[in-house]
């Protein structure tokens, strides 16, 4: 899972950026509306985690811009404005959810979940394909109901292709929910992970469509 | 006392004392036109009866020792009594009211006479061996005089006693606005600080409503302040919480290097922490301090050493200080000057690029000491320097904590001192710190 982090203090990014890679996730973070603004034209993320309080622009000013413009990623403000209208305001300019600082580190990752879960047209934790189990949040894979230990990358690119739903995605698409941008990727990255996921779970479960790119197959051949 | 009390006590007691003296001075004044007027009555009628007498002397004289030719006693009545009598004292004739051989040796003129336990005032004239004397019961004239005073007191009276209930309902009517004013103000609610209507108040009143909307709007505005402060310094006080909060769950999913990363950072989280809340606690206790107090003194030499190694422990190449007045005395604590001055310090050294300039300059400036801090920074715009001064204003992403020039001005404010930041003449940004010297140079405290 992709996350683009906005907040400007640097102590605090740093803290999250390190919780959440913990966890399994892929974060980029920028301290302006400017650099966010840069960075989610380029970038598909899977949810964005704003601060309100930018230095060059206030957070929601960017929210509703972001809306506006058509961007429908899920977006969590994390704000130490406690009062009722802040909260209230921030929901009505299009934030999916809004956590409060000093937050805990597991709730954070919780919603982001559940907000990756929603934009996908989830609304429980688990994803089922045959025989194969994949709880996102706990970072959980059973085949026939044994547990398959998965390291955090393969377990990305299992979930991005699961909540793709059958729809293909490129190479580049996977890579860019595997690796924030300052992470050196060697070009047949992505090759390597699936390779290793049809050695560990099914041959069959990820379909390769020539010059276009993957997809879970729809067929479910992960059947028992 | 109610307001009402007092004015009918201010108006009726001045309106019952004056016609209280008016009525007294009437009573006094009829009672003596009386007296002098039954007195009168009594001097004619006692010429009337000489005129009488004397027409016929004869009649009177001849028969001297003898039976008089009249009845002695004649049968009038009325208030007065009226007799004549021989030289010799014989009552030739007496009116039915006087009784017998009393009135005749009265004095010529006027007199009284107590005959039966009755008081009698008696006029007597002498002519050809005749006492002519007539008289009236005072009695008699007492119950006329009370009656006439009576007639003419007792409207008056009334009136008054008319005057002072209309005056008791005048003035509660007339003071009802005051009332519906004040039942306004008793059922607003705490925090209901909206202005009082001033249309529909007599002209009166309108002072005093400008005045309570005044104070309002100033207690409103103080309210709004406090508000915004709990709310930032809530904000303030959150936001490194949250970076210790964050690294030290971190730190429990880390290992190795990781982890002592983020030990550093959890630490680095709490300096900041400590930082805003000694200068939280600073700023509230120059604000809570009671007024200068004239016995603190500081030295401007050492205000401006201590001041520069605070912010600058090992010290600062780009800082150039220039101090005119080594041996002046400022009139205020040294620890708040010091923090007054190394804020602004802090500030300019914050905000000067690494190949810059800051200049501190301490002048003086006739009873006061001018400390100039200029920088060769990037300055403010005019919003920017009207909000410096502000509580957790601070500009762009700065790492302060929002509070220190804050800081200063309240120290200023407190000690009779001036803040003001301007444009330098080449950008930069320049603070003048204007603080008031002591009374007396000499008398320097160890």
């Amino acid at each position: 899972m992709r996350i683009l982090l906005v907040e400007d203090d640097e102590l605090i990014a740093q803290g999250v950026l390190a919780g959440l890679r913990a966890h399994g996730m892929t974060v980029d973070q920028v301290a302006t509306a400017a650099h966010a603004d840069a960075a989610l034209a380029t970038l598909a993320c899977d949810a964005i985690v704003l601060d309100l309080g930018l230095p060059d622009e206030d957070g929601l000013t960017l929210l509703r811009r972001l809306r506006a413009k058509g961007c429908a990623t899920p977006v969590l403000i994390l704000s130490a404005r406690d009062a009722v209208p802040d909260k209230v305001a921030g929901l009505q300019c299009g934030a999916d959810d809004y956590l409060l600082k000093p937050f805990d580190l597991s709730e954070l990752v919780a919603r982001l979940h559940a907000l990756a879960r929603r934009a996908a047209g989830r609304c429980v934790d688990v994803i089922e394909r045959g025989a194969l189990r994949v709880t996102p949040s706990l970072g959980e894979v059973t085949m026939h109901g044994r547990v398959v230990p998965l390291p955090r990358r393969e377990l990305a690119l299992l979930s991005a292709l699961l909540n793709a739903q059958g729809r293909i995605l490129s190479a580049e698409q996977l890579k860019s929910s595997l690796y924030d941008f300052n992470d050196d990727i060697e070009s047949n990255a992505v090759n390597v992970h699936i390779h290793h996921l049809r050695r560990k779970l099914d041959a069959g479960l990820i379909e390769t469509v020539r010059g276009v790119g993957y997809r879970i197959a729809l067929n479910g051949s992960a059947a028992p | 006392m109610s307001l009402r009390v007092r004015l009918l006590l201010m108006i009726g007691g001045a309106l019952a004392a004056l016609w209280g003296a008016v009525a007294f001075w009437l009573h006094g004044d009829i009672e003596r036109q009386m007296q002098r007027m039954l007195d009168d009555r009594l001097l004619t009628a006692a010429y009337m009866v000489s005129d009488l007498v004397t027409q016929n002397p004869a009649l009177w004289t001849a028969s001297a020792g003898h039976t008089p030719a009249l009845q002695p006693v004649l049968t009038l009545t009325g208030p007065l009594a009226c007799q004549v009598s021989s030289a010799r004292g014989e009552i030739l004739v007496q009116t039915a009211g006087a009784t017998g051989a009393v009135l005749h040796d009265a004095a010529p003129g006027f007199a009284f006479k107590a005959i039966d336990g009755q008081t009698w005032r008696t006029y007597t004239i002498n002519t050809h061996g005749l006492a002519i004397t007539t008289a009236d019961r005072l009695a008699e004239r007492s119950t006329l005089l009370n009656s006439t005073v009576l007639a003419a007191v007792a409207p008056f009276g009334a009136a008054l006693l008319g005057g002072l209930l209309v005056l008791w309902w005048g003035v509660g009517k007339a003071l009802q606005p005051l009332e519906r004013l004040r039942c306004e103000l008793a059922t607003r609610a705490a925090d209901e600080l909206t202005p009082v209507a001033d249309t529909g108040r007599p002209r009166e009143l309108r002072p005093f409503v400008d005045t309570v909307n005044e104070m309002l709007a100033r207690v409103r505005a103080m309210v709004q302040r406090e508000r915004r402060f709990t709310s930032d310094a809530a904000h303030e006080l959150r936001t490194p919480l949250t970076a210790i909060k964050v690294h030290l769950q971190v730190l429990r999913l880390s290992e190795g290097e990781d982890a002592v990363r983020a030990l550093d950072h959890a630490d680095e989280g709490v300096a900041r922490l400590q930082a805003a809340l000694s200068q939280l606690l600073t700023l509230s206790q120059v604000e809570a301090h009671a007024g200068s107090d004239g016995a603190s003194r500081a030295a401007v030499a050492d205000v401006v050493a201590l001041a520069v190694r605070d912010c600058a422990p090992a010290g600062d190449a780009r800082l150039q200080i220039v101090n005119h007045c080594e041996d002046a005395v400022i009139a205020l604590p040294q620890a708040l000057a010091v923090t007054a001055l190394r804020n602004l310090l802090d500030n300019a050294r914050r905000h000067t690029p690494a190949d810059g300039r800051i200049r501190l300059q301490v002048d003086r400036q006739g009873n006061d000491v001018r400390f100039t801090v200029a920088d060769t920074g990037p300055g403010l715009d005019d919003e920017g320097l009207a909000m410096a001064t502000e509580r957790f204003w601070r500009r762009g992403t700065g790492a302060g904590s929002g509070l220190g020039l804050a800081i200063t001005q309240a120290v200023c404010e407190r000690f009779g001192g001036s803040l003001t930041l301007a444009r330098g003449p080449e950008g930069g940004l320049v603070g003048t710190l204007t603080l008031p010297q002591a009374k007396n140079n000499h008398d320097m405290e160890a």
